[in-house]
């Protein structure tokens, strides 16, 4: 039966999860957190909502719409948090702003959007990222990427590509154009999709000077090796100096022996609107959207206390389940080692060890309880008069039947003595 | 070389499309049989399939790459690489209805009925021109909405503009002009650099012979 019907059963985009996929859900985010762990970052636990107007702070447009909104009784706005990176840059630019720098926070937990599920990316999805503050350097960069592979890599997705842009390159190209908004929004649109045609067609109605046109034309074309920046054009020092940014946190990532996991991208200029720096996204085999995103975000803590520059990324906890559960690599159960006809001592002992001991408390007869620890996947049954029997590991379905009608299908295990 | 799939879009461009293909390389190991949606082409794997359902099939990596016209690109508003035009597929989309709307002013008009296969693009049109048009949404023959009385214009793809005339309907206003276009998976442009740059070199070069 697919589910009893039920009218308005849960709202769009959000997941009932429980058994086996709520434990594989846990074993990711606790991989995940001892990754982060043993570099350095301990967790930051911001409220689910709070001011909107705090959220909304550096949201950009695209974000601010998405979030969910809604009043207290004082009339004040309110919203549940969007992502971690905001809700943390609140916390440090108002609190920590005078501890040692840098900080090293990660959190995981919910966020809310209010947009079209896709890919594993519901109203209500899971999100487990870093932030990295107090520091404006490529070793911080580089630090955030390579933590971000491997902690992909840690949950047992090793086949990792990552995007890597700066969104100071296309800042400085495009400043003083002095274009129209349409027309910015545009060409930040033809450059996003490496829409060429579009791009052509936009330079050649525009006004510049011929090396911003050639910067501007090339940069759909602009992916790749490092040699991708040796082509880039530069109109002006910032751009240059975004350029030896990248390269100088490429050589920083061969220091991690990972610098053939990344395809550069001067044509990133997506995520979110508070990036200033370098972007990067992360993709795995079987999986068509990014598991995980990241970038520098200089000037968001400014807005709620003093400048501290800053980094950080997300993995998009459901989207890395699919991948995971694609390649059948999340091994986590909710199946006991043991299923006991009654407490005692050794029930006890076992538990203390970490064995994961089911006491029986339905008084099941012996035929009862092997086709229940069947269902239950356990490993062995531990009898009332102290002898251990293990499971034959059969039709599931079959153990389903068999306890309902309470009849011995098939023969009994052969029995064993104590585990002990 | 690639184990890359491509999306196909069914229909007019089909043809053209495995011409293309064929000619950097990726020709079909069978005869076309209409009915089959899956193609082996050697080193890549065809899908055929509606060209609504083209730009859905990118976006989630179904398909490494597709070709689809830019019209089902832009009304399905997904989020992949466009970096080809490939100048076969041309039409336009036009906004058209009976004659007498020719000189109407829209602006004064409550109430505007469209109907069109494309609802995005129409309510995207009339919403910045600040028309409240109320968009009915028909999946085939456009064209006979005004003659019915279900709608007062239409959003449509013309190619010559036959059928337009043959219905008794005028073009009103142009809001794009469409081809076919190559669009690339954003992650498979990242997991499958080298393939689909040379795809991408390719397809210039036969292109622009």
């Amino acid at each position: 039966m697919i589910s009893q019907p039920l009218d308005k059963q849960l709202p769009h985009g959000v997941a009932d999860l429980f058994f086996n996929d709520a434990a594989r859900k846990r074993a990711v985010e606790r991989t995940l957190a001892d990754t982060f762990a043993r570099w350095g970052y301990s967790e930051i636990i911001p409220p689910t909502f709070e001011y909107y107007e705090s959220l909304a702070a550096e949201a950009g447009p695209q974000l601010r719409e998405e979030m969910y909104r809604f009043f207290d009784r004082d009339g004040r706005t309110l919203a549940l948090r969007a992502d971690f990176t905001i809700p943390t840059a609140r916390i440090v630019g108002t609190k920590l702003f005078d501890r040692a720098m840098p900080l090293r926070f990660y959190s995981i937990g919910s966020v809310f959007r209010y947009e079209e599920p896709q890919a594993g990316m519901r109203r209500e999805f899971t999100q487990a990222g870093i932030e990295l503050i107090g520091a404006a350097t490529a070793d911080a960069d580089a630090e955030a990427i390579a933590l971000a592979m491997t902690a992909l890599r840690a949950i047992g997705l090793d086949d990792f590509r990552f995007t890597l842009g700066n969104a100071a390159y296309l800042q400085a190209t495009t400043r003083d154009l002095a274009l129209n908004d349409a027309d910015d929004l545009a060409l930040r649109e033809a450059i996003r999709r490496k829409n060429t045609p579009a791009l052509t067609q936009l330079l050649a109605a525009l006004k510049l000077d011929d090396a911003r046109k050639r910067a501007l034309a090339q940069l759909p074309t602009l992916w790749g090796k490092a040699n991708v920046l040796e082509r880039a054009e530069c109109v002006n020092d910032d751009a240059r100096a975004a350029v030896e940014h990248l390269r100088a946190v490429v050589a920083r990532l061969a220091r991690f022996g990972l610098q053939d996991f990344i395809t550069l991208d001067l044509a990133e200029n997506r995520g979110m609107a508070y990036y200033t720096g370098i972007l990067f996204e992360g993709f795995v085999e079987g999986l068509g959207f990014a598991v995980a995103s990241g970038g520098r975000y200089d000037n968001l803590i400014a807005h709620f206390g003093p400048n501290l520059p800053a980094v950080g990324f997300a993995i998009g906890v459901e989207r890395a389940l699919i991948a995971l559960r694609a390649r059948g690599a999340v091994r986590a159960t909710i199946a006991p080692d043991v299923i006991a006809q009654e407490y005692s001592a050794r029930v006890q002992a076992a538990r203390t060890r970490g064995q994961v001991v089911e006491v029986d408390i339905l008084e099941r007869d012996a035929a009862a309880l092997r086709a229940y620890a069947r269902v239950r996947g356990a490993r062995e049954i531990w009898w009332r008069d102290g002898k251990s029997e293990s499971v034959i590991a059969g039709d599931r379905k079959a153990g389903v039947k068999q306890s309902r009608n309470g009849e011995l299908g098939i023969a009994s295990s052969p029995l064993r003595g104590s585990a002990q | 070389m690639s184990g890359l799939t491509i999306a196909l879009a069914k229909g007019r461009l089909l043809n053209p499309s495995l011409k293309l293909l064929a000619s950097i390389g990726y020709a079909l190991r069978a005869a076309k049989d209409s009915r089959k949606l899956v193609l082996d082409a050697g080193t890549a794997r065809f899908l055929v399939a509606k060209p609504m359902d083209v730009p859905i099939y990118v976006e989630y990596g179904a398909a490494d790459v597709g070709i689809v016209g830019q019209d089902a690109l832009r009304e399905s508003g997904v989020n992949v690489y466009e970096p080809l035009a490939l100048g076969y597929g041309n039409c336009r989309l036009v906004v058209a209805g009976k004659p007498e709307y020719k000189d109407a002013e829209w602006r004064l008009l409550a109430g505007l009925r469209v109907a069109t296969k494309y609802p995005r693009m129409t309510k995207q049109y009339f919403a910045a021109r600040g028309l409240s048009a109320e968009i009915i949404e028909v999946y085939g023959s456009v064209e006979l909405a005004p003659a019915v009385g279900l709608a007062d214009l239409i959003v449509d793809i013309v190619d010559t503009g036959r059928t337009l005339r043959e219905n008794g309907l005028v073009e009103l206003d142009e809001i794009f002009k469409s081809q076919a276009a190559f669009i690339v998976n954003r992650a498979s442009h990242t997991l499958r650099v080298d393939e689909i740059r040379q795809v991408i070199e390719r397809i210039e070069v036969k292109r622009d012979a």
